[in-house]
């Protein structure tokens, strides 16, 4: 696995984006003015990004609830993901859809879906279109371990072995689905355990460590693309806030963020990594930094000032002509 | 004479046998639950050699909570079970809990212990496991230190050396051990084989990448082994009580002075090309021809260093002890541990076979 400085520091820059966006709605949303839920990705970084960093326009990813990383590390533009989340017209689905239906096609990015299970089925999808056309496309559906209890996964698994498509499955396992603990709720120990009544490979990788998820992401894409056929991954990781902005985590332990945020931070570790080996300089991150802090209060500024969709907004976009 | 108190420790890795590897080879699946599985039976016969007290390292993966499950529910007929104690660990599901549960088995005076997991559990134990013995079973991916053996035998076996019933000099042997030190502070150490690579990361740990593997330092090397030792294993066997080691320094196939094809990982054979061979005596520091990479033990990518450091290798023959399993139920045969009754006389046969 090698990686050169430019993929280090877009890998950096795609993580700490992600990290700030995030942060900023967790203040941003305490002041009321954002509408509806907000379910924050903060900590899970790496895994987003592990997956996104291999891909690029001939692949699709499905996101759940949570979406805002897998948006923003598919390649869509923060300042209409930020637009869409204040509900405002200059958003990436006309500020209809607010943060649990960010999608942009265009960019391979079909969806944050409020329907816990919903984006297996939609995979299968994206997965036998690039197989049928030969694209050499990819289709990723990134479910959570509620998610993947549901039928829709279960029967997704199935679908995509039976056909052999070129899709990943990928758990993020952060430990609780909505507050109910993943020991108390999931039959098996491992989600890995699953993949072989699927006939499918299963990993579990450390979800706090950029470069674990980066080389298990890529031999699994790689599988997918030569035609190997679905794989099934569970990224190990938590988050660092509440399942929705407002969760009182009474499920949680007093210091279970703190211990977390100051021991397993994925960008934490990638800076120590990368500064320790003396690939990358630490002003060189410190400039992206920098950046990238300019660019998210950039985007909160405009959407804030950005217009709402107006009335005749509401009777377009609800059909699709084919 | 056998100690008033038997115990004996458990370690288990849950996260042995998940790796990369079911990916990108054929590596087999080992589910959790087949691993309480094999705890329950060694424990059924710690119990029947009179084994009192069996500490268990806990874990957040599901395997303690299967455990428990496992003591509350009736025993089967005529069993008797040791008293189980999970040791006073706070399980944060890295390496560093087994290094905790062993010192702390150590430290409450386990007169064995028995690891479920591959080279790499079987590594960390070693670390910690100072003068107690070791009876390990397979569990992980590459499988050359531990054996596949029956639990039930493994637990009569550490129950037998825990309670003195079979001497320790008669059940164990002392393995060798590779230690590796960076800018001369000891970092850590392999069973089997270490091997530096230029990958910069550990990533996703494991090395199943025959190109630019660059040294490989095996404790011993055996014909019939997977892993990256059975390089060195296909060139020159050792045996474990060799007291010396091997130590090869590797190249692209076009400028090797002999090519091995080798079962580097499960369902892995590749052609690797060998410089050459020199023989590893214990003592001698040898430092690594890279000067950027990652040095992979017992096939995990574990150390990551930079031009800066100064990486040196060597062989050692104080590793951990082992219990060997068939030498010890032999002993045990002999000793006529097992005969409950009746005499060992056994009459010659008579007839047609």
């Amino acid at each position: 696995m090698q990686l050169s400085k430019a993929d280090l520091l877009k890998a950096y820059r795609m993580m700490k984006t992600i990290r700030e966006f995030e942060e900023r709605l967790h203040v941003e949303f305490a002041t009321g003015e954002i509408p509806g839920f907000v379910h924050l990705y903060a900590g899970e970084e790496a895994s987003a990004a592990g997956f996104c960093m291999h891909l690029d326009g001939r692949d699709r990813i499905a996101s759940t609830h949570r979406g805002h990383g897998h948006s923003i590390a598919k390649g869509c533009d923060v300042h209409a993901m930020m637009a869409e989340i204040y509900g405002k017209k200059a958003g990436l689905c006309g500020g209809k859809g607010g943060s649990m239906h960010i999608a942009d096609l265009d960019k391979g990015m079909l969806g944050a879906n409020g329907i816990v299970g919903g984006g297996p089925p939609l995979i299968c999808g994206a997965g036998l279109a690039a197989k049928m056309l030969k694209t050499g496309g990819v289709a990723i559906a990134f479910v959570g371990d509620g998610g993947f209890n549901q039928g829709t996964t279960a029967e997704s698994l199935n679908l995509a072995s039976v056909w052999r498509l070129p899709c990943l499955f990928v758990v993020e396992n952060n430990g609780y689905a909505e507050s109910t603990s993943s020991k108390w709720a999931v039959s098996c120990d491992d989600f890995t355990d699953r993949a072989s009544a699927y006939n499918m490979p299963g990993i579990s990788v450390d979800g706090h460590d950029f470069f674990a998820v980066y080389e298990a992401a890529g031999e699994a894409i790689k599988r997918a693309r030569s035609g190997g056929g679905p794989s099934l991954i569970e990224v190990k990781i938590n988050r660092y806030y509440g399942h929705f902005e407002g969760d009182a985590q009474t499920y949680r332990g007093p210091d279970e963020v703190k211990k977390l945020r100051e021991t397993k931070d994925c960008l934490m570790l990638f800076r120590k990594r990368v500064e320790g080996a003396t690939l990358v300089d630490a002003a060189d991150m410190n400039k992206v930094d920098t950046e990238v802090l300019a660019l998210i209060d950039d985007s909160v500024k405009k959407a804030k000032a950005a217009p709402k969709p107006t009335a005749a907004d509401l009777l377009t976009d609800v059909y699709v002509s084919y | 004479m056998a100690r008033s108190v038997a115990r004996v420790g458990i370690v288990a890795n849950p996260a042995a046998g998940r790796d990369i590897r079911r990916l990108v080879a054929q590596a087999s699946v080992f589910p959790i639950a087949e691993k309480r599985n094999m705890i329950t039976r060694a424990l059924s016969a710690l119990g029947a050699v009179g084994v009192n007290e069996v500490l268990i390292m806990p874990d957040g993966a599901g395997l303690t909570h299967r455990i428990v499950r496992a003591l509350r529910a009736p025993l089967p007929e005529g069993q008797v079970w040791p008293e189980v104690r999970f040791v006073d660990i706070e399980p944060g599901d890295t390496a560093a809990d087994t290094l905790d549960a062993v010192r702390l088995m150590v430290d409450d005076g386990v007169g064995a212990i028995i690891v479920l997991g591959g080279d790499g559990t079987n590594r960390l134990v070693a670390r910690a496991a100072g003068e107690v013995p070791l009876v390990s079973l397979s569990t992980g991916t590459n499988n050359v230190f531990p054996s596949v053996r029956e639990a039930t035998i493994a637990g009569l076996v550490a129950g037998l050396v825990a309670s003195g019933k079979v001497t320790r000099a008669e059940a164990c042997f002392r393995n060798k051990v590779l230690r590796l030190s960076v800018n001369g502070v000891p970092r850590d150490l392999a069973l089997v084989d270490l091997c530096s690579s230029p990958e910069l990361f550990i990533g996703s740990r494991a090395l199943w990448r025959a190109d630019g593997l660059d040294q490989l330092f095996v404790s011993f090397a055996e014909a019939d082994a997977i892993g990256l030792s059975s390089i060195a294993g296909l060139v020159r066997p050792i045996s474990r009580r060799a007291p010396f080691g091997l130590w090869l320094d590797l190249c692209p196939l076009e400028r090797a002075s002999r090519v091995i094809r080798a079962p580097i990982a499960p369902g892995i054979i590749v052609d690797v090309g060998v410089e050459t061979v020199t023989t590893l005596t214990p003592g001698a520091q040898v430092p690594l021809r890279l000067k950027r990479g990652v040095v992979a033990l017992d096939g995990e990518r574990e150390v990551e260093f930079a031009p800066t450091d100064q990486v040196l290798v060597s062989l050692a023959e104080d590793g951990p002890f082992s219990v060997d399993i068939e030498r010890t139920m032999i002993v045990a045969a002999q000793h006529g541990l097992f005969v409950r009754t009746g005499g060992s006389e056994i009459s010659a046969a008579s007839g047609a076979a």
